[in-house]
């Protein structure tokens, strides 16, 4: 490879003059740019700013919210809640989803039909699904009636209102975004790689296994991370599903604002804000996933 | 209240939706029968408009057609309705002097609440304001002006014919059996410790202050049995339709939509919290002389018995029920039958201990 | 070169026998990929499959490999039916077009992939893609991962690879196709050594004639999903079946003339009132109208200093319409009789004189070297 791109760079070295006035055809891309990082400045990031110093100088310049966010046991409560949703919720997005994501790329002629069923949650509410779960998962729901009918339960087991409710919504919700980096990574796998593991003697659980699991790593890690941090922030699904301790950080940062305790959420939602960012950082210094990221950059 | 705003606005969206539309049929009276307000004192009449926040969706359907076109029509004054009132944005347009609506639909809670921080309302002018609105509904930055309950509902047939009557009977689940729902601390819950209270035997005028500490030992007793804590209007309706309860709270405007739909439920009066929407002029509200007057038109004895006609809520001006026909009596919280097995709730406790309840709840509750 | 080469488990290559092969692709009207290919491959021979794109050669070879399903006919591996067997049975080594190398794992990993498929234990796994290695030329490359390795690099891993677990068959799918002309002609090469080293049974395919016919025992052309003729490179070249052979490979010129006599193997046909001899391979009758083919560099211009013998040669008079100079030889364009062109390639030697445009010759040329097709 570098033998094949280096002559190309270097004609391309000496073609270019050594002192070269200002290039304008470098500043295009970022031009190109400069509306949307305008708005996203003036829109986004200065909200989030004015938001994270009011953790900090609410009433005056002080860490004192921070200490007491953190000896407060309904916080440390709430904090296990949601990561261990998120992981449950991921787990099981990944579980579910890697399969779909090869059979959307396997499939041919059927592939448009299953991405829209993929993408289907992104066209409703998140309240109206909601209410759909409520009506599928209740004591006589739809799930209950037909366990009943199949003569696998006596009678009607509980299941919304459980943890269990709120992950199998939140799960329904975030499928999309952990099929679609998979899927994209395991089309990019040069199909002839299964040929030749397959030609070299591979059984087809053993090429998934050794070729394209590691070869879809980078999509894996994408969705995981992606669903993960999404999952950090749900707020009405466990509310409205869930169960009756399932509390999570955005229930207690919405109720915290609407008591208008606004130093208290902005503080909750600085700690929320730096676990999401952390675990992204944490995830690209983990081999595999860093390269998805530079892959994403390209 | 603002979690009413949710609650209301959600019930809109699911309408929308078509999906669970049959338990929200708006059980309104037929519109032929609505009183009209012929004259107005001069002083109400004026120019412009006046831009007012409410809570949106059936509930500003009916303020629509209850006092919004005839307040503009008899004095000239142009109503512009915005759905989504919500106390923290009133905080923001106020800190930000962009103060974009003259008056909002809030409750007297929120509006003290705001009010201990900062100047955020202007006082209201009860000068103009109608005399046979009563006295508790007045206070100093607002003016009440809808009366509405958070009672207990049950399922008709899920008790063999014996009939719940108060928080005692809601806690007892050997003689009532079957998950019961509350309202929960989402967001701006208000836990409803007078409930649990009244449960553990405080009878309902020694209710206040709360005894904090009592409320949630008795809270704790029904604790396991409580299948959902709730914080949408919309939950509770549900759950008594879906049989995943057999008695819940709920606000009882709801609950009337509920029985139009054929839902084997009803309300249990006795021992239920009365509470009240306010209305509340934001600080340096542009129009804010046409919000007094519509403050003080819309709480007249006719426009508040049209808006009791349109959606099962009750006035605050005592002569409003001569408009009101006796079977629409019999589902409104401020009609005197019902109102006198209610409590009131006590905003002005409530504001100053807010905080520490909720806190104390969350713990509880997480425990 | 111990090991693998000469002291390996399977010494002697397989043999691969195709019988009336086809493959349709269930697209509606689609025509048969391959139509009715019937191909004896010897043990340890090394034979391509040559032919334009489309011509059926790679999907023939991936019908082998067992990557595509026969619509009819059978293949069998020394004797033994391989249709109904799952490729990760066949034990066939592969090199693909595009190397086929796993960028997630090293050279060494690459090479010990199918090792690890057999459960062969570490060390011995080691051993062997050592040897592998040596065999290729790599050695100590082995912890580097494809993309730091040159293409050249690239597909010698992909050698390594495909012969690493001592395979009786290998296919190669244009295993050069990628590379520049210079660094194919030594790969060109070393597959030859590799081929002889290892003693196995290689099957080609490729589009190159000229790699073809530099690397192999036997080539097979194919073209419209048939096989359009087998034969050493030299049979091919100077005795061509058909007019699709003589034309793909190499450079033919073809003159039509009508049969007048027959006698053994030999045709006498009439062209615009020359008659000329030709090789006949096949059956032909008098009166037919045919073709006959022979080679640019094979016809010579008859006066002055040529010197052939008049009873084997056949003669033509021509006219020169361009003259080329192309370094090592000259290149001419003439014109016989009705206007059909002819193509002759001469040394360019100071010694032979330059014919210019618009001047009239004879030329002539072997009766060998004229078939008729």
């Amino acid at each position: 490879m570098s033998e094949l791109t280096q002559p190309a760079s270097l004609a391309l070295a000496v073609r270019r003059p050594r002192a070269a006035p200002f290039d304008w055809r470098r500043a295009v891309p970022l031009l190109l740019a400069a509306p949307l990082l305008l708005y996203m400045l003036v829109f986004y990031a200065l909200p989030v700013v004015a938001m994270l110093l009011r953790s900090l100088n609410d009433p005056a310049w002080t860490l004192a919210n921070y200490a007491t966010l953190f000896e407060d046991v309904v916080f440390q409560k709430t904090f296990w809640i949601t990561i261990n949703t998120s992981v449950t919720v991921t787990l099981g997005c990944l579980v579910l989803g890697y399969p779909v994501a090869m059979g959307l790329v396997r499939a041919r002629s059927m592939a448009p039909f299953i991405l829209v069923i993929i993408l289907l949650p992104f066209w409703t509410s998140v309240l109206v699904r909601s209410y759909a779960w409520m009506v599928l998962l209740g004591r006589h729901g739809l799930v209950n009636e037909a366990l009943l009918a199949l003569g696998m339960i006596d009678r009607p087991i509980r299941i919304l209102n459980t943890p269990l409710a709120t992950q199998i919504a939140m799960i329904h919700i975030l499928l999309p975004y952990m099929i679609l980096p998979i899927a994209n990574a395991l089309r990019q796998i040069d199909p002839s790689l299964i040929r030749a593991a397959s030609g070299l003697g591979s059984t087809p659980i053993m090429t998934f296994r050794q070729v394209i699991l590691p070869l879809s790593m980078s999509g894996v890690a994408a969705g995981t991370l992606l669903t993960f941090v999404l999952a950090l922030g749900f707020y009405i699904t466990p509310a409205m599903v869930g169960g009756p301790r399932d509390i999570t950080l955005s229930m207690l940062i919405a109720q915290q604002v609407d008591q208008l305790n606004w130093a208290y959420a902005a503080t909750l939602s600085a700690v929320l804000l730096a676990t999401a960012l952390a675990i992204l950082a944490v995830a690209r210094k983990l081999p595999g996933v860093g390269n998805a990221f530079k892959t994403s950059m390209r | 209240m603002s979690k009413k705003t949710i609650g209301r606005r959600a019930t809109l969206g699911l309408v929308g939706a078509g999906l669970v539309a049959a338990p929200f049929i708006r059980p309104s009276f037929g519109q032929a029968a609505w009183p009209e307000q012929t004259t107005v004192p001069d002083i109400l009449k004026g120019s412009g408009e006046v831009r007012i926040a409410t809570f949106g969706g059936t509930m500003q359907e009916t303020q629509q057609k209850a006092y919004f076109e005839p307040f503009e029509k008899i004095t000239g004054i142009k109503v512009r309705a915005f759905p989504g009132s919500d106390p923290t944005k009133i905080k923001a347009m106020v800190d930000t002097g962009n103060v974009e609506w003259d008056m909002a639909q809030l409750s007297r809670g929120s509006i003290m609440n705001l009010q201990k921080r900062g100047d955020y309302f202007e006082k209201i002018d009860y000068d103009i304001v109608d005399p046979g609105v009563e006295k508790q509904y007045r206070f100093e930055y607002g003016l009440e002006m809808l009366v509405w309950a958070q009672v207990l509902a049950y399922r008709t047939d899920a008790f063999k014919g014996a009939v719940p009557s108060g928080w005692a009977d809601f806690w007892d689940t050997r003689k009532f059996p079957g998950d019961r729902a509350l309202y929960g601390t989402g967001s701006g819950g208000w836990p409803e410790m007078e409930f649990a209270l009244m449960a553990a035997g405080v009878p309902p005028d020694k209710l206040y202050p709360l005894d904090v500490d009592k409320a949630l030992a008795s809270y704790s007793k029904i604790k396991k049995d409580v299948f959902k804590w709730w914080d949408t209007g919309a939950v509770p309706i549900q759950l008594l339709t879906d049989r995943e309860v057999t008695m819940t709270s709920v606000w009882n405007g709801r609950m009337a939509a509920l029985q139009a739909a054929g839902v084997p439920a009803a309300i249990s009066w006795n021992q239920g919290l009365s509470k009240r929407d306010a209305w509340g002029i934001p600080k340096g509200a542009k129009n804010k002389a046409n919000a007094m007057k519509f403050v003080a038109y819309s709480t007249m004895a006719i426009p508040q018995a049209r808006v009791c006609l349109g959606i099962p809520y009750g006035s605050v001006n005592a002569k409003s029920n001569e408009y009101i026909p006796t079977e629409r009596l019999a589902v409104l919280p401020s009609a005197p039958d019902i109102a006198k097995q209610l409590v009131s709730y006590n905003y002005d406790w409530w504001i100053e201990n807010r905080e520490t309840v909720i806190a104390k709840f969350n713990k509880w509750l997480l425990s | 070169m111990t090991g693998i080469g000469t002291n390996g488990v399977s010494g002697t290559g397989a043999s691969v026998t195709l019988s009336s092969l086809e493959k349709t692709y269930d697209r509606a009207n689609a025509a048969k990929a391959v139509d009715g290919v019937s191909l004896d491959i010897r043990s340890g021979e090394f034979l391509t499959m040559l032919g334009p794109s489309g011509s059926g050669k790679t999907t023939t070879l991936m019908m082998i490999a067992g990557f595509e399903t026969p619509t009819a006919g059978d293949i069998a591996i020394d004797g033994k039916s391989v249709v109904a067997m799952p490729p990760y049975r066949r034990n066939i080594g592969m090199v693909f077009q595009n190397y086929a190398l796993f960028p997630h794992l090293t050279v060494e990993e690459n090479v010990g992939f199918p090792l690890k498929q057999r459960g062969v234990p570490k060390a011995e796994r080691a051993k062997l893609v050592a040897e592998a290695l040596e065999l290729v030329h790599l050695p100590g490359y082995g912890a580097r991962y494809p993309r730091q390795l040159s293409g050249g690099q690239q597909q010698r891993v992909a050698v390594a690879r495909a012969v690493v677990f001592k395979p009786r068959l290998l296919l190669m799918d244009e295993p050069l196709g990628a590379l520049d002309k210079q660094l194919r002609e030594n790969l060109q090469l070393e597959m030859r050594r590799l081929h002889a080293d290892l003693g196995i049974t290689f099957i080609y395919v490729t589009h190159d004639q000229e790699e073809a016919l530099t690397m192999s025992d036997r080539i097979a052309v194919m073209n419209d999903g048939k096989v359009a003729q087998v034969g050493s490179p030299e049979d091919l070249y100077d005795r061509p079946d058909n007019r699709f052979v003589a034309g793909f490979i190499g450079e033919s010129n073809f003159l039509p003339a009508v049969v007048r006599g027959v006698e053994n193997d030999m045709v006498v046909a009439e062209y615009e009132g020359t008659l000329i001899r030709a090789l006949c391979p096949g059956k032909t009758a008098s009166g037919q109208t045919v073709m006959l083919t022979t080679r640019p560099e094979r016809l010579r211009f008859a006066d002055g200093t040529w010197t052939g013998s008049e009873g084997q040669h056949n003669r033509l008079r021509v006219t020169v319409t361009e003259a080329v100079f192309a370094g090592e030889r000259c290149r001419y364009m003439l014109q016989a009789g009705n206007g059909t062109s002819i193509v002759l390639k001469e040394p360019s030697s100071a010694a032979i004189r330059r014919r210019a445009v618009g001047e009239r010759a004879e030329i002539a040329w072997s009766v060998a070297d004229t078939i008729l097709v």
